[in-house]
């Protein structure tokens, strides 16, 4: 028998491909159940750590405000350089560089943001519908080590760029 | 031995292999590992000033806000700082060291406490959070997180809402 088997095999010279299937078919499953569609992406890197939160809500579409610890990019496209400077007792702190902004507000950033509000709202008058309606909505993803002031900063801005409805993009956790 | 080959036919799994592996490699590129949510929050709201009729005043609002420093939370409400029913103060201070670190602040300690002014205004839904400018995002989350709800307790099987509605204020400089 065994030396049946052995001279079968030989004759062959095929790879038994089923047990490779079979952990193929695993895989398959278990990448189908995670691919997702979601119109919202989040590509964690060094200096882009969401926080975790146990809120649920899902996230819609809208104007994108990127904040990590190097810099603020809106829509894909980079718009500022933050600084990060050690203070006295050595911790690092970022912040947006003082010529870049008057008072509070981020002057690149509200030109920018700006103009998407315009283009929203053109949008929304030429299609005239309501699920086009400029509601001021703005999704921030800031990275979990950013100091409020420099938050603050943004959502000023946001604010006079009359984007008021700021939705904080979190990483789904258990709590 | 050829007559025993056409009897035992074999499946050949070569051209679906060929599909599968090209299948996982754009299933991997798609896919998503970490699942997202967001929080809703809103600018204060500028406009017009309440009017102050003597009825409004009976049904006096809360104005509850919590401001977060790196020493702890302290809840504050529209008449100064707030105490609780039980008397003890409504400081929230800092329980490990390592402040303003994420993990030294008592998150469940505020929940619980809010939890008792939700008992005391039970159709209030907003909190105004009012953060040092010092204070990582993380922390901020971590605070919209214990004022939205409670884990702890249930009700219908879900984790009960405290306020939900957060507002972040500018904060002292």
């Amino acid at each position: 028998m065994g030396k049946r088997k052995l001279r079968r095999q030989s004759e062959d010279g095929g790879l038994n491909i089923t047990s490779m299937m079979d952990m193929m078919t695993i895989i398959l499953v278990f990448l189908l159940k995670s691919y997702s569609t979601d119109d919202v992406s989040v590509a964690p890197s060094k200096d882009l750590q969401v926080p975790v939160s146990t809120s649920e809500k899902a996230p819609k579409l809208a104007v994108n405000v990127v904040v990590s610890q190097r810099e603020i990019v809106v829509d894909g496209e980079s718009v500022l350089q933050l600084t990060t400077t050690q203070d006295a007792n050595g911790v690092e702190v970022t912040q947006v560089p003082d010529d870049e902004k008057r008072g509070q507000l981020i002057s690149a950033l509200y030109e920018r943001l700006l103009e998407k509000a315009e283009t929203a709202k053109d949008l929304a008058m030429r299609t005239g519908r309501a699920e086009f309606e400029f509601k001021g909505e703005i999704l921030l993803q800031c990275d979990k080590r950013l100091p409020f002031s420099v938050i603050r900063e943004v959502m000023f801005t946001a604010g006079q760029a009359q984007f008021g409805n700021f939705r904080f993009v979190v990483i789904k956790g258990s709590g | 031995m050829g007559r025993k080959k056409e009897a035992d036919p074999e499946l050949d799994l070569v051209p679906i292999m060929n599909m599968v592996t090209i299948l996982i490699p754009f299933l991997l590129l798609s896919a998503q590992f970490v699942s997202i949510a967001v929080i809703d929050s809103t600018l204060p709201a500028i406009g017009k000033p309440q009017p102050t009729t003597e009825q409004q005043e009976e049904e006096e609002k809360l104005n509850l806000s919590v401001a977060i420093t790196d020493k702890g939370f302290t809840i504050l409400g529209a008449s100064g700082v707030l105490g609780n029913p039980k008397g003890e103060g409504s400081t929230v201070p800092c329980v490990r060291d390592g402040c303003p670190g994420v993990e030294s602040y008592d998150t469940k300690k505020l929940t619980e406490l809010l939890g008792q002014i939700k008992d005391e205004y039970p159709d209030e839904e907003n909190v105004i959070l009012v953060p040092e400018s010092s204070i990582p995002y993380d922390v901020l989350i971590a605070a919209m997180d214990a004022t939205r709800e409670d884990p702890e307790t249930k009700v219908q099987e879900k984790a009960r809402v405290l306020f939900p509605y957060v507002v972040i204020a500018g904060g002292v400089q």
